[in-house]
């Protein structure tokens, strides 16, 4: 690391220069103490959850005395005296029904509303991480890949979270209850039943395999047709200038039927098992059928408590059967959300861990301070500092001195610490030991924040955001007239396309190579011009463009 | 709706018999089910009359409904299983057949100009809407042609009984089968749209608050940033909600119709038993007919509240599917000249000023032409137009077909054969070797335990930069009589690349 007077221009494309502003005289003490909620739960969604469980089981349950209903209505017809209490049972069974599926629709709706608030959270939480971890922490998510997770992936948190935990509390509460219904009528039914219910855990671990394996299956499709596509399609000019569109068109679809039959080989296995499990039930539903019927007709006249069951109650039994097996085939189809759902919840999580801080996050709402009256001089002391705790020091007993006005160069290999060196004096770690001082100011914690506040930065790798170019210089700051921001725009040589482009925005790589980064020197001379309007100073040995 | 065509077309044109079959199977599953419980029904309230006597109950044929019952039920099983296999082949059959579409259409050099600006916003929007594609088939056509099979199958039935009564059934279950869920497709459009909207938005501004962390620390907006974020989340947050609601209400309706059906068909079952024209059996089954005939229709409330965003995707992917004339309409210049640009004005989509204004330029056959100017000219503009990847506002443009090599060197997620053999798909491996033994990267293939078999990540991951470049260039090397505006200067410029990092790679 050698310090090279201001003359000297960086060779080194990956240089990056740190303007460092005045220091402003009265800066404001501590900022404003946002308080940065971090709640994970909220205290009052457990009981809500519960509540929206219970009202979707008690909905379930209606069931029970509505098929009650139905099978007095038929018992009645066979014994020839239905046409006057007819009307009552229809009654009965209408308003029954009507109750249920009003009650059931609460319940979904307080599980979903619950569901929604703790996807709103988890996001927050996260956004909140990622905006207070440093930038130069190592193990920070790279952007792509925290959006798609907290963007398309973290959907697939609302309907686990919703329908899961009703699903499951159903499968295990309905099927006991139809059991016992049934049990008080005949114990035969009730066997046949039974015999189904020991296989319940053998259909969960089939139905678990299933949803692993469909899952799975779906991940490798998705996963690997989108990405053959998308990689494609970014490459789409060198498959241009190749000439070999039509190539490339047939392999992707040789790829894609590939790709379908395997996918088919492992859907075959796998809804072979959710067969078994729509065929015990098929099977369970038809064994109760035939069992009442031939009861009925006194060929089995064993298996109910009394004498024989009556019509009634026969069909009572039937009626109940499919309700034993029901909650079951639809856990088994919320499974699938559960894979999804705890995957996203884990991902999202996973961004929610703080890494490295951010020296002054708390602080990060501070406004901009008044004029600065003189250029800061800058000295570092005996500086240590690591990445990690576990890597050898960057800095080790460095010591810097910048006297007002100076401009500074640094040269090294890369990897000597040029970066990180520029990242320390913009406070987004503070060292190990020793100490950053700007304009007699020490870098902490506290005055990390403020500090900045009197700073330009460009990156090695500007991110030009998806607004207009005059947009892009601004970036939201308030107070900026267009004024500055075109004799910024000018200054850096882009006056001209910005007049063209208008309100037309720029950004995802929308102004390549040399513009992308004129126009983020745009935003640092911008910076640089508040609040007095543009000082070319900075600007006057600009780093060289790569 | 209209939009809808191509996507329709692909389902019925290519292999018909899959998404055909896997329709039919579907009503065969609904309708087993159906049958299932009414025979279940009619057997009980049979033989429980047959079962007061003695002689009845052993006249009555006990073994032919029983074996009824326990056929239905396989039947039910393996027409389920059928179902999934084969919808779930013809959709993977048409995505695969919609992909290769896809990527010829957005390959036309219009597309192909737009697609480059903006890379990572419309890829991304591109996966989503080709999985929004799939819920058309799988979550409407497929249920809502079981469902009518069903209510067909339920109102004949029922038609037996009482003719009057099957007909007003038929009625209503179309009715309310087919119009409840078209309600709900109608009010969950505009929520499904923000819902989408939303999420792309969200996702850009997660993308700008950690790829410009950096920027928004300096410029003091992380807080606001994350505000935009929440208030974003919340956008979507309402648009959940509302789809949820349709969701629920859509459910009530269902199950209020349900069992309206139901009350209806005890009543005018018992009617029909008192009068004498049916007996207790058929008024069992005609009861437990009508209380499975609803059930079919229900799949269709996820399918009406995705009908919003599949109709998205299908207008913003079906333009790319249509067949276009072949891209060599362009105007051939008279003989001796490659282009001949006359007053060519070229204004980027949504710039307020044009980029090229009144342009004229003559490039003869073989003549070298170097463009020079300060960035945001128009360099790149110009040779776009030359290369037909962008239209001309007012002027004239004629040019030989022509393709522009760019500064990119995009390698592709694939072993290294096949990146090689996209410039020249006949060439042998001692070809191949031979290209990257003039680029300077034989050595270091050979030294590959997988030698050109090796794959690649993305972007050419897994070979260093100069590595990446110098197989770029012997890619260039294979692509025999490549005619470009400029190839030249961009092989000349690509190899000086290639060498620069081939120096740093090597540590010189």
């Amino acid at each position: 690391m050698t310090k090279a007077g201001s003359i000297s221009a960086p060779e080194d494309r990956r240089a990056e220069a740190a303007v460092i502003g005045p220091c402003d005289a009265s800066r404001g003490e501590g900022g404003a103490d946002t308080d940065q909620c971090h709640a994970t739960m909220r205290p009052a969604s457990n009981a809500k959850a519960r509540t929206g469980s219970a009202l979707q089981i008690f909905a379930s349950t209606i069931w029970i005395p509505q098929a009650w209903l139905l099978a007095s209505a038929v018992g009645n017809i066979g014994a020839g005296d239905a046409a006057a209490s007819v009307w009552w049972y229809a009654t009965g069974v209408f308003v029954l029904g009507v109750l249920r599926s009003v009650l059931d629709a609460a319940g979904a709706r307080i599980a979903f509303r619950q569901a929604r608030h703790s996807l709103s959270d988890l996001r927050r939480d996260a956004l909140a991480a990622l905006a207070d971890r440093s930038p130069i922490d190592p193990a920070r998510p790279a952007s792509g890949l925290a959006a798609s997770t907290l963007a398309e992936q973290a959907e697939a948190i609302v309907p686990h979270v919703a329908r899961f935990q009703p699903a499951r509390l159903r499968a295990t509460i309905m099927p006991l209850l139809i059991f016992a219904c049934v049990f008080v009528w005949s114990w035969a039914a009730a066997l046949v039943l039974l015999i189904a219910a020991p296989l319940i855990p053998i259909f969960m671990a089939l139905i678990g395999w299933r949803a692993k394996a469909a899952s799975k299956a779906q991940l490798v499709e998705l996963g690997s047709m989108n990405a053959f596509l998308l990689d494609r399609l970014r490459g789409l000019a060198t498959i241009r200038s190749l000439g070999a569109v039509d190539m490339t068109a047939r392999r992707l679809r040789l790829d894609a039927e590939n790709l379908r039959l395997r996918t088919m080989a492992v859907l075959r296995i796998a809804f072979l098992s959710s067969a078994v499990l729509e065929l015990c039930s098929a099977l369970g539903v038809a064994m109760v059928a035939v069992y009442v019927g031939f009861h009925l007709l006194g060929q089995l006249p064993f298996g109910a408590w009394e004498t024989t069951l009556s019509l009634k109650e026969g069909l009572f039994i039937l009626l109940l059967a499919p309700a034993f097996f029901e909650p079951l085939r639809d856990l088994s189809t919320v499974w699938h959300d559960r894979a999804a759902g705890e995957a996203a919840m884990q991902a999202v999580r996973d961004l929610a861990q703080q890494g490295t801080l951010l020296p002054g996050a708390q602080d990060e709402d501070l406004p901009f301070g008044p004029a600065p009256s003189s250029p800061p001089g800058v000295r570092i002391e005996k500086l240590r500092f690591r990445h990690a705790s576990n890597t050898e020091p960057v800095f080790d007993g460095f010591d810097l001195d910048v006297v007002p006005g100076e401009h500074v160069a640094l040269l090294g290999s890369s990897g000597s610490g040029k970066s990180t060196l520029l990242a320390l004096l913009s406070g987004f770690a503070l060292p190990e030991s020793g100490r950053i001082l700007i304009g007699g100011e020490v870098m902490s914690q506290r005055t990390a924040a403020a500090l900045r506040r009197r700073m330009a930065f460009i990156g090695q790798r500007p991110h030009i955001f998806p607004a207009t170019l005059a947009g892009n210089v601004t970036l939201g700051r308030p107070g900026i007239s267009r004024k500055v921001v075109r004799k910024a725009l000018d200054l850096v040589g882009l006056g001209a396309v910005a007049a063209r482009r208008g309100a037309a925005p720029v950004g995802e790589g929308g102004a390549p190579g040399e513009g992308r980064r004129r126009s983020a020197r745009a935003v640092l001379a911008c910076r640089e011009a508040r609040p007095r309007g543009l000082r070319s100073r900075a600007l006057s040995q600009p780093p060289k463009p790569g | 709706m209209t939009s809808l065509r191509p996507i329709l077309v692909l389902f019925l044109s290519g292999n018909r018999f899959m998404p055909v079959a896997g329709a039919l199977l579907s009503a065969a599953t609904a309708l087993a089910g159906v049958a299932l419980l009414g025979l279940s029904g009619w057997f009980i309230t049979a033989t429980a009359i047959a079962g007061l006597s003695v002689t009845t109950a052993l006249a009555f044929d006990v073994f032919a409904p029983a074996a009824g019952i326990r056929f239905l039920a396989l039947v039910r099983t393996a027409a389920r299983y059928g179902e999934r296999l084969t919808t779930h082949d013809a959709t993977l059959g048409v995505l695969a057949e919609l992909r290769e579409g896809l990527f010829r259409g957005w390959a036309r050099p219009d597309m192909a100009a737009g697609l480059i600006k903006r890379p990572a916003r419309l890829l991304f929007r591109l996966t989503l809407d080709i999985d929004a594609l799939d819920s058309l088939y799988l979550r409407v056509l497929v249920p809502l042609f079981g469902a009518l099979v069903v209510a067909l199958a339920s109102g004949t039935v029922l038609g037996l009984i009482e003719p009057l009564f099957g007909t007003a059934i038929v009625f209503l279950l179309v009715l309310a089968g087919a119009g409840i869920p078209t309600v709900a497709a109608i009010a969950a459009k505009r929520p499904a749209e923000r819902r989408a909207h939303g999420l792309e938005i969200l996702r850009s501004h997660i993308i700008d608050l950690v790829a410009g962390h950096t920027e928004l620390i300096m410029a003091g907006q992380l807080a606001a940033r994350q505000q935009d974020a929440a208030t974003v989340d919340r956008y979507l947050a309402e648009s959940d909600d509302a789809l949820n609601r349709i969701e629920t209400k859509t459910g009530i309706a269902f199950g209020i119709v349900g069992t309206l059906l139901l009350s209806a068909t005890v009543v005018a079952m018992t009617l029909l038993a008192e009068t004498g024209s049916i007996d207790a059996p058929v008024a069992a089954l005609g009861i437990l007919v009508a209380f499975a005939a609803l059930e079919p229709f229900t799949p269709l409330r996820r399918g009406a509240l995705e009908l919003g965003r599949t109709l998205l995707a299908a207008r913003r992917i079906a333009p790319r599917l249509e067949v276009l004339p072949p891209e060599s309409a362009a105007l051939g210049p008279p003989a001796g000249l490659s282009v001949c640009l006359a007053h060519a004005t070229v204004r980027h989509a949504g710039a307020s000023a044009p980029t090229l204004r009144d342009v004229s330029l003559m490039i003869r056959d073989g003549q070298r032409v170097a463009l020079v100017g300060p960035s945001g000219a128009g360099k790149s503009t110009l040779l776009a137009l030359i290369a037909g990847e962008i239209a001309a506002e007012h002027g004239m443009v004629e040019r030989r077909v022509a393709t522009l090599l760019t500064q990119r060197t995009e390698l592709f997620q694939d072993c290294l054969r096949d990146n090689l053999r996209l410039a020249d798909p006949k060439a042998d491996d001692s070809r191949l070797l031979a290209a990257l033994e003039a680029a300077g990267l034989r050595e270091d293939v050979e030294a590959l335990p997988e030698k050109l078999d090796t794959r690649l990540g993305e972007g050419g991951f897994g070979l260093s930069g100069g590595q990446a470049r110098r197989l770029a260039l012997a890619r260039l090397f294979l692509r025999a009589g490549a005619r470009s505006p400029v190839p030249a200067r961009r092989a000349a410029m690509a190899a000086r690349r290639a060498d620069r990092g081939a120096r740093r790679a090597d540590g010189a």
